[in-house]
């Protein structure tokens, strides 16, 4: 059974929706930059310029919440727009997210240990589930609502729950993605971890120090073919491969030899009954961390051998996203699927010399590209592998 | 039907890699302590000093279900309510008074709520599907869907579990945000899933799901006449906050004995289950789990 994709939406460092997003990538223009919050500012970050308030305005939406809940509502209201609900069409939501509402909650924690007032009714908006119940109330979805939280990897995961509840007729449709704002306890967890880089992120290069960390969101909405047939949406792209397999190999590393990633990468392609020569295009995960490209390195050439399709990471692009990635990588690929192109892996100069492989440098024109690969990879060896093909 | 193979749970009963347990039952005091197991027989010394409540309970119940069966699981689906609730507050701590740039990594990266799936994949060396889901009170119930669409796909043996620890600070959020009606409380179950059946065995017919309000005598009713029951065939339903529900004559709130966790209605599935595996009780288990009203389930398991 075909799952098709009818919706798409997404808000990153690059643009509110997807023509602005799609036309920085086509002017190779990162969205990174020096942060400009008082966590951030010490960083290069992807940061989406509205203040809360100023994205309730703007967009319109009717519900306070986190910052995380605000991005999710407006990437899965552009995926949705034009879709109607209908109680002939179960709907539902799989959102995923690593931190949920922690951007209020850290406000009003750091308060409660300062001995100042806090606003209690803030912690209302902290569970992970919550985002996703705020989203979907946005929506008017509620026949389905669920919330994946396996850190970097989440919003690839929710692609694949949904595809696999609609090949089971669990549902007839549902809106699929991740969505994470940044907050000072991602900032501090990644600078004690560190893996930041404090100039520009350089994914697959010899060179790179670490990564850039982003905020955003990124939705699809998913229908079986029979619900096409009743909702009339001509589809975007069809999801054809999902694979998830553990690492198990370290909490936060990546192994040497890719094993997670090799079975990811390989599952998917079987689900999508794909040779790998018929990849035109792999949206790599490419953080930019030593460990994690040199493994998506050897994994990628276990997988394709030598004659590797282009590829490239969009991560410096838009900085490293955490549970949205997916879910903004999935509506990358059908991009260019779409207008039959891929992206620069921009900041990129030398090959990592054990691994020897060259990214896509520029944006170009892919005539024939039928497929595309993308790779999310989470703490807690969680690999995950989409496959995007054109109708 | 999905057949259990293992179960195993941690909480404030005596109930780890116990069966027949519910003569030992009883309503949980105000400040009651978690029963746990000697974890140095799961888990290695000098990995378990470092590992949260919420961590050493779902490991262990894993391992415990693990040794229980066969062969290695081929699909891991975990939900929690609140996650790593201890390691959040301890990196929230850290972050607000440590000054200097050196910061201590490992509250942060066991502060995400897969840890426990990805510890559990870790420490068994297990490549399968791995999955953590997290929907408030519902999280149990979403992880085990997602499991028996594994079993439906053909996936033989299915660990299923939740987890959810509690910590001082949500006592100051009772009783508007987090209820105050039962004790806080933590715990953990675990379980395997799989479609082969066997002698006594114990089996999940179904779970559903509803994320709105509405009228559960007429919900179960439809739900009981999906799967040609009727309320005379169901000899317990165990729920969570009191319920109208007529037709029924055995009916057990679960609440005073779990206490106030998300992942509560984890654990009314081991009570489920082990009451079905005492000879002496007929029919089968209605498991309603109305912890929020805004969101509800009904999950109904047999003999198989």
């Amino acid at each position: 059974m075909k799952i098709f994709v009818t919706g798409y939406g997404v808000i990153s460092a690059l643009g509110n929706n997807v023509a602005e997003n799609f036309a920085a990538l086509k002017s190779e223009k990162s969205g990174i930059k020096q942060g400009e919050k008082s966590f951030t500012q010490r960083y290069k970050v992807g940061e989406i310029a509205f203040s809360n308030e100023e994205l309730v305005d703007h967009f319109q939406l009717t519900q306070h919440a986190s910052r995380t809940a605000l991005l999710g509502m407006i990437a899965a209201k552009e995926a949705f727009q034009g879709h109607e609900l209908n109680d002939t069409i179960r709907t539902g939501l799989i959102s995923g997210t690593s931190v949920g509402g922690m951007d209020t909650t850290e406000v009003e924690y750091k308060k409660f240990i300062l001995g100042e007032a806090e606003n209690r009714e803030m912690y209302r908006h902290h569970p992970s589930g919550t985002t996703s119940e705020q989203i979907a109330a946005e929506l008017g979805v509620s026949d389905y609502i669920n919330t994946i939280s396996t850190a970097c990897s989440s919003a690839a995961n929710a692609l694949m729950l949904g595809a696999r509840m609609l090949q089971k007729g669990h549902l007839d449709r549902v809106i699929v993605g991740g969505t994470d704002a940044l907050s000072s306890f991602t900032i501090a967890g990644f600078r004690s971890l560190m893996i930041f880089d404090e100039e520009w992120c350089r994914p697959f290069d010899e060179s790179r120090k670490g990564l850039n960390l982003g905020e955003g969101a990124g939705y699809l909405v998913l229908e079986t073919e029979e619900t096409i047939q009743k909702t009339g949406k001509q589809p975007l792209a069809v999801l054809s491969g999902w694979c998830n397999a553990s690492d198990a190999y370290h909490q936060t590393a990546s192994s040497p030899d890719a094993i997670g990633a090799c079975l990811s990468m390989k599952g998917a392609l079987e689900i999508a009954g794909l040779e790998p020569s018929a990849i035109g295009y792999i949206n790599a995960h490419g953080t930019a961390t030593p460990n994690n490209d040199l493994s998506e390195s050897h994994g990628i050439k276990t997988i394709f051998g030598e004659q590797h399709p282009p590829f490239s990471s969009t991560k410096a692009y838009t900085g490293h996203t955490l549970a949205a990635s997916g879910g903004i990588e999935a509506v990358f690929a059908i991009l260019a699927l779409q207008n039959k192109a891929v992206y620069p892996n921009l900041n990129f100069s030398n090959k990592i010399e054990e691994t020897g492989l060259t990214p896509v440098t520029q944006f170009q024109s892919k005539e024939g590209i039928q497929h595309v690969l993308s790779n999310s990879f989470g703490f807690g060896g969680n690999n995950s592998t989409i496959i995007l093909s054109a109708i | 039907m999905y057949i259990l193979q293992a179960i195993a749970s941690i909480s404030h009963q005596e109930v780890f890699q116990k069966e027949l347990f519910w003569s030992n039952l009883h309503a949980l005091e105000a400040e009651t302590n978690i029963q746990h197991p000697d974890y140095k027989a799961f888990i290695p010394a000098n990995a378990l000093r470092r590992l949260s409540p919420i961590l050493r309970m779902g490991i262990a119940c894993a391992k415990s279900c693990q040794e229980a069966i066969s062969e290695p699981f081929d699909s891991i689906s975990v939900g929690t309510g609140l996650g790593c609730l201890i390691d959040t507050e301890k990196f929230l701590v850290t972050i607000n008074t440590t000054s200097g740039d050196i910061l201590s990594p490992t509250a942060f990266i066991q502060s995400t709520h897969n840890t426990i799936s990805g510890q559990i994949s870790l420490d068994l060396k297990n490549h399968a599907y791995n999955m953590t889901h997290t929907q408030n009170t519902l999280s149990f119930e979403v992880a085990l869907l997602d499991g028996m669409l594994c079993v439906d796909e053909g996936k033989k043996h299915v660990l299923v579990g939740a987890a959810d620890e509690t910590v001082p600070f949500l006592k100051r959020l009772q009783p508007d945000i987090v209820s105050d009606e039962y004790p806080l409380t933590s715990g953990a179950t675990f379980m395997v899933i799989g479609s082969e059946n066997k002698s006594d065995a114990v089996g999940i017919v179904a779970c559903e799901l509803s994320f709105k309000q509405r009228d559960l005598t007429t919900w179960v009713d439809a739900f009981l006449a999906k799967h040609q029951m009727t309320a005379a065939q169901i000899g317990l339903v165990l729920h969570y906050d009191a319920l109208e529900l007529n037709d029924f004559q055995n009916k057990l709130s679960y609440a005073p004995l779990v206490g106030y966790n998300m992942s509560a209605p984890a654990f009314a599935a081991h009570l489920a289950v082990d009451w079905l595996k005492d000879s002496a009780n007929q029919g089968a288990v209605l498991l309603i789990n109305n912890m929020d009203s805004n969101k509800q389930a009904l999950t109904l398991f047999q003999k198989a």
